[in-house]
């Protein structure tokens, strides 16, 4: 379009405030946009035919400086899209998760030089179908998110960010509990169903009650029911067994299916708890 | 003001970057660089000074507190368009908020002016198929495409900037492109 920088003429022009032809006018504009010097030019223009111009960026300034002095920046997000798929303050809850079966591998290994009776349970097979649990607490839980006036209140807000966050949190946890198997020993096949069945069931219940008190509840019951008896007798849980698995491969279809019946219930905002 | 020495200095985006992380020596280099230009392009849109100091107030008080949410370069515009684009959206905030509170919030528009004139001082800018278009273009739809092309502002901003329903931000819109593409064609 335009052959190279706008004249210094046509750039005095623009600096004041007599009117220019149109397309003068918008070609110095769209140059401008883009050309730094030009910019430069056009300023020192003002400094010549526009002494106002001055005033008014002095003005301006006088204002602008301090705010700029009383208040810093706000802080970069470093990594925006990512607290787009977790609650930011998750974080540590998050970690502290991950490290639940790694404790757990420590204990096994711990056991596996007493000499106790060979029989007894892994404590990770024990605890590992709660582990996503306490993470998926923190997917759609009021207490553990700062913003969760800003967040329930969102367009997004309700089940797709419910699922999101949930997928980020396994995608977190399911990883260091499969490591923790393998070093200890446990076929992830025993837990993953259990582990998807609790989940699935958490989030359903959470749906009439809130996600945060569904997580306390199943861990809580899950802790009650199966890790506490087994390590009190020493007896490796029954519904663990390597038979269980059709059972609970039924029970996953069933708690899928309620939480897809349930799914509108995620509009409520009791569900954010 | 002045005193750009030239040579290795950073440039607007790299100063904004450093805006980003507190510098205030860089927001003020920033200042000076992008804020006659910023007065002009906005004086040649509304005449109110007051308007025009409000309005640069708010948008850089808006650059230091949210530079860190500039895209960079690589994020599809320079450091200058990023200022305009917040400078543009407060400008129209101000038309609102006016429009609200009295009846007539018209900014200045341009009055045709012989161009004889304007020819010498200002030279050939355009080729000339283009400049006889946008010569040619009615004021009122050189106004419209002027706020949606050049300014980037959408439908119902330009409407608030005008002051014309969107509806007939619309219709003109249409019209000034049938026009050109007629006239480029």
């Amino acid at each position: 379009m335009t052959a190279g920088h706008p004249s210094q003429a046509l750039l005095d022009r623009y600096a004041t405030e007599v009117d220019l032809p149109p397309d003068a006018l918008w070609a110095v504009e769209v140059h401008l946009d883009g050309c730094a010097a030009c910019r430069a030019r056009l300023a020192d223009a003002a400094v010549d035919h526009a002494p106002s111009v001055g005033e008014l960026v002095d003005q301006v300034w006088a204002e602008v400086a301090p705010v700029v002095r009383a208040e810093p920046p706000v802080r970069r997000r470093r990594w925006p899209v990512l607290s787009r798929w977790a609650a930011p303050a998750s974080l540590p809850w998050l970690l502290t998760s991950v490290l639940v079966p790694f404790v757990a591998m420590a204990m096994d290994l711990i056991a596996a030089t007493l000499p106790v009776d060979p029989g007894r349970p892994s404590v990770l097979l024990l605890v590992a179908p709660v582990v996503p649990v306490l993470g998926v607490a923190t997917s759609w839980s009021r207490r553990l998110d700062p913003a969760h006036e800003l967040v329930g209140s969102a367009p997004r807000a309700g089940l797709g960010m419910v699922l999101r966050r949930t997928l980020v949190v396994l995608l977190v946890v399911l990883p260091p509990l499969a490591v923790a198997g393998v070093v200890v020993g446990t076929a992830p096949a025993l837990w993953l169903l259990p582990s998807l069945v609790v989940v699935t069931g958490t989030l359903t219940l959470g749906a009439y009650v809130g996600v945060g008190p569904a997580a306390v509840l199943a861990t809580v019951g899950w802790v009650a029911a199966v890790v506490a008896p087994s390590l009190v007798w020493d007896g490796f849980p029954a519904v663990l067994g390597p038979d269980t698995t059709p059972v609970w491969a039924v029970c996953a279809v069933l708690a899928t299916i309620a939480f897809v019946l349930s799914r509108h219930a995620f509009r409520h905002p009791v569900s954010y708890r | 003001m002045g005193g750009r020495s030239g040579g290795t200095e950073p440039d607007d985006e790299a100063l904004l970057r450093r805006v980003a992380r507190g510098d205030q020596g860089a927001f003020e280099e920033f200042y000076r660089r992008t804020a006659p230009w910023l007065v002009i392009r906005l004086r040649r849109r509304c005449a109110d000074p007051d308007v025009v100091a409000e309005v640069m107030q708010d948008a850089y008080v808006a650059v230091w507190r949210s530079a860190a949410s500039y895209g960079g370069s690589a994020g599809g515009g320079s450091a200058a368009g990023w200022l305009w684009t917040i400078a543009a959206r407060r400008l129209v905030d101000r038309f609102r908020a006016r429009a609200r509170q009295e009846a007539s919030p018209r900014p200045v528009t341009v009055e045709p002016t012989s161009p004889a004139a304007e020819d010498v001082v200002v030279g050939r800018v355009l080729d000339d198929p283009v400049a006889g278009a946008v010569r040619e273009l009615a004021p009122e739809l050189r106004e419209v495409v002027q706020a949606m092309v050049l300014d980037g502002l959408s439908v119902r901003q330009t409407s608030v900037l005008l002051g014309v329903p969107e509806g007939t931000v619309k219709t003109r819109a249409r019209r000034a492109r049938l026009l050109l593409r007629e006239v480029l064609s």
